[in-house]
């Protein structure tokens, strides 16, 4: 490539003018990414306690697809991914299929809310009031209602409310200062802290409304106490290794970034 | 009045996001209706930038800086979107089977129709006429997969052109393709010029092809246009082509080595036909001498490494790939194994590989039935380059592409670390082995590759179409590598069609067609069998067409190489006749 004098013609105003975008994102990653989403969804990763049937592994995405495409063309693309997912492979759809497409934009949404500039600088705040209200729900029925002690119930939701504090903290600019590194290792520690995050806070969400509905017993969360935070782990790990590809590649070949990407 | 320019561009310059350079500077082009302009250039050169920038995908798909304007058909390729410039602009890609999203032959030229909303009576009416205009007729329900690369990329052109185009650029569109399916595709693109007055923007290497049916010849270099004429004025620049990485048509090269042995030519031909007559115009006032030659290729007495016996096999459609093979490899050889796209060559390599298992018959390794091994130990004594070396890239750095194998078979680091720092010398990576592969030009990424299997040191190398679309340099790179590694004393199979590389490497030719051997002969008998090469939809280099040209008149022996054609040739001492 030649840069020893600069161009004679005089430089134009680029602009994206094909109708096939979404709030800046390009329809073909949208599409791909929710691809993804489908395709993890018949990887099934962990059980679920007393309904039955599996997580997606799709879960480990969702972060990554709304830091790639921004919080409304990740939601969408997420939304699509999982719709799909929940029809063709349903033995990961869970006991409330509709809770995993909610959960998934949800999720998306979330990440692609983790700004740094000044635009959409509040659009973190609905997200987070929603998580606490809903891990004030969730926890408070427990404890006040069903009477499942307090030690369990922070114990049980441990996910949910460390995920609740770094996301309301200066934590999160930390990990999307992280996720925009130019240093693989930080960026690997911003999609693991990150997964761990967008995932514990749509935990949190998702759980509220099962909650409400299945009302589960004491028993039920002592045992969930190792189970989550190791799903989780599983979350963060698949976020990881897919997202470090996936961030390292589009650097690399030097495609048109997504107008709200975060990474 | 419409204008007689299809294409415009002034003071074209572009900068990739992220990127330090531009990838075009300062181009300054105007394209007519109705013409064949191929553009040629080094690996990098800008070729792939300029076709994109044509339909507008650069820069409003990957962003970056414009500089200047392009005009297609009077519309500015910034101010409209990308989709209504498909409607003038039709593009095909170096590998058709990225941009084949159907699942029949008839849905695929469907599909563009139907994104422009093309009434349906239109799409029925268009689409049995594209298809018999590409020679895909009763092809119509096939699924694409189904088709062989060449009629792939027929039918990736079929659907640039039902939209009805007034301009079609084309990216290396024969690069992969056999040269049977090259020469269809030039016929093709040139019949359409012709009755539709379409106007063709083609990349590519194919010196020959191009010298015969382009009407003008652009050649970039580090994105700026260095010079735009015909064929026969672009083609005897040998200089310029030099110091660019490219080569001339043979014929050329030829004459222009002929010249430089004092015997006079009067124009230089580009084209095989002109060449001949001139060689025939030759031989009646130049004397004519049997040149030396290297040995016709000795038998290997070494043991036997690879063999297969009776070798069948069959894919699961019933396809039948392999029918009785029976080849013997010495250690040490250099094998150059050719045949058409779909001849069975990559099948046969996989086996050796354990990656397909016989149908009948068996594959042996140093003896050892190749069933016998797991793939792993194979993958570690037989390196395999595949032909696209964006398969076997995984990894987020070249090191790391380099070590994952080392890494997987136990090695300790620091024998990983020598391995790594010997592979990354000898391939010239080592300023880049932090890099991301995929940020690398693909020939760079072919040598990626070829380190990572290196590091494991093979006992034999298979490279499957090591040189398809590299420029010249890249292809000599490369081989050059395979060459270093034969005289380290490693068995060297090379699968190719690019039939004029593999005279200064290979002494030993295998020949396959419709999954059969039907030649194993030394290199210069084998390149001699025009009509057998021709059954298996190859053409000898023009070199050895001359020289059979020449030994019609006067016995000679079996030439392959411009080099040893002009050898023949010696002015005629005056006052001595």
């Amino acid at each position: 490539m030649t840069n020893a004098t600069p161009p004679k013609g005089s430089e134009r105003n680029i602009r994206s003018l094909s109708s096939t975008h979404i709030d800046g994102a390009p329809m073909a990653y949208i599409i791909a990414l929710a691809a993804v989403v489908t395709a993890l969804s018949f990887i099934p990763f962990s059980f679920i306690l007393g309904s039955g049937g599996s997580f997606p592994l799709s879960q480990g995405v969702l972060g990554l697809v709304g830091w790639v495409l921004g919080p409304v063309a990740g939601a969408v693309s997420s939304g699509i991914g999982s719709l799909l997912g929940v029809f063709l492979a349903p033995h990961t759809a869970g006991p409330l299929p509709l809770m995993r497409v909610v959960g998934s934009v949800y999720a998306s949404f979330a990440a692609g809310a983790m700004v740094l500039g000044q635009k959409r600088r509040y659009w973190w705040i609905p997200v987070a009031v929603y998580a606490m209200l809903s891990f004030a729900y969730f926890v408070g029925r427990a404890i006040l209602l069903n009477g499942v002690g307090v030690g369990i119930a922070f114990a049980a939701t441990f996910v949910d409310w460390s995920a609740i504090v770094l996301f309301i903290l200066p934590t999160r600019k930390l990990i999307t200062g992280w996720l925009r590194s130019s240093k693989l290792p930080q960026v690997m520690l911003g999609l693991a802290l990150g997964t761990w995050m967008i995932y514990g806070i749509t935990h949190v969400c998702q759980s509220a409304v099962i909650y409400h509905l299945q009302n589960y017993p004491e028993e039920v969360w002592a045992t969930l106490i190792p189970i989550i935070p190791f799903e989780n782990l599983v979350r963060a790990a698949v976020g990881v290794v897919i997202g470090s590809g996936v961030i390292t590649g589009l650097r690399a070949v030097g495609l048109i970034k997504p107008e709200h990407a975060v990474f | 009045m419409v204008s007689k320019k299809i294409a415009v561009l002034k003071e074209v310059s572009y900068q990739y996001p992220r990127s330090e350079g531009y990838a075009l500077k300062d181009i300054n082009l105007s394209i007519e209706r109705g013409e064949f302009l191929a553009v040629i250039g080094a690996t990098g050169a800008g070729k792939t930038t300029l076709c994109l920038s044509l339909n507008g995908v650069v820069p409003q798909f990957f962003g970056g800086r414009f500089f200047g304007s392009i005009e297609i058909g009077g519309e500015d390729t910034i101010d409209v979107p990308t989709s209504q410039l498909a409607v003038q602009v039709g593009e095909v890609f170096e590998d058709p089977e990225t941009q084949i999203v159907a699942a029949s032959v008839e849905n695929e030229i469907a599909f563009i129709l139907e994104n422009l909303k093309t009434p349906r009576d239109e799409i029925v009416a268009r689409i049995p006429e594209i298809l018999d205009a590409v020679r895909l007729k009763g092809l119509e329900k096939k699924h694409p997969h189904e088709l062989s690369l060449g009629q792939k990329q027929r039918l990736a052109i079929a659907a640039a052109l039902a939209a009805r185009p007034k301009l079609l650029v084309l990216d290396e569109p024969t690069s992969q393709l056999d040269p049977y399916g090259v020469r269809e595709t030039f016929q093709l693109l040139k019949d359409f010029q012709a009755a539709y007055n379409l106007t063709v923007v083609m990349t590519g290497h194919a010196a020959e092809e191009i010298a015969e049916y382009a009407d003008r010849v652009a050649l970039l270099s580090e994105g700026q246009l260095k010079a735009v004429g015909s064929p026969q004025e672009i083609y005897t620049s040998f200089s310029l082509l030099k110091d660019n990485a490219l080569r001339p048509p043979q014929v050329a090269d030829t004459f222009q080595r002929i010249r430089q042995r004092s015997v006079e030519v009067i124009q230089t031909p580009v084209c095989l036909q002109d060449g001949i007559e001139a060689i025939r115009d030759l031989q009646t006032r130049v004397n004519i001498c049997s040149p030396k030659i290297s040995s016709q290729g000795e038998v290997l007495q070494t043991e036997t490494i690879l063999e297969t016996e009776n070798l069948f096999f069959n894919y699961p459609d019933g396809t039948i790939a392999l029918k009785d093979v029976n080849l013997t490899v010495k250690k040490g050889e250099y094998i150059a194994l050719m045949g058409e796209n779909g001849a069975g060559k990559s099948t046969l390599a996989k086996h050796f590989l354990n990656l397909l298992q016989p149908s009948r018959g068996d594959v042996r390794f140093a003896g050892k039935p190749t069933r016998e091994f797991q793939v792993s130990q194979l993958a570690s004594r037989i390196g395999y380059v595949a032909q696209n070396p964006d398969q076997q890239i995984f990894t987020t750095s070249v090191e790391e592409e380099v070590s994952f194998a080392l890494r997987n078979l136990g090695y300790s680091s620091t024998e990983i670390s020598v391995r790594i720092e010997e592979s990354l010398t000898e391939m010239g990576l080592l300023q880049v082995r932090d890099v991301h592969p995929l940020s690398l030009p693909k020939g760079d990424r072919a040598r990626v590759v070829i380190a990572a299997i290196l590091a494991m040191h093979p006992e034999v190398v298979i490279f499957d179409e090591p040189t398809t679309g590299q420029d010249d340099l890249g292809a000599q790179a490369i081989l050059k590598v395979s060459l270093r590694l034969h005289q380290q004393g490693k068995t060297i199979i090379v699968i190719t069609h690019h039939l004029h590389l593999m005279p200064d490497y290979a002494r030993r030719a295998v020949v396959m067609g419709r999954g059969r051997i039907l030649l194993d002969t030394d290199i210069r008998t084998a390149y001699h069998q025009v009509d057998l090469l021709k059954k298996t939809y190859l053409h000898p280099p023009q070199a050895v067409l001359l020289a059979q040209e020449i030994a019609s008149q006067t016995p000679i022996p079996k030439l392959l190489t411009p080099a040893e054609v002009a050898a023949c040739f010696k002015p005629r001492v005056r006052g001595r006749a």
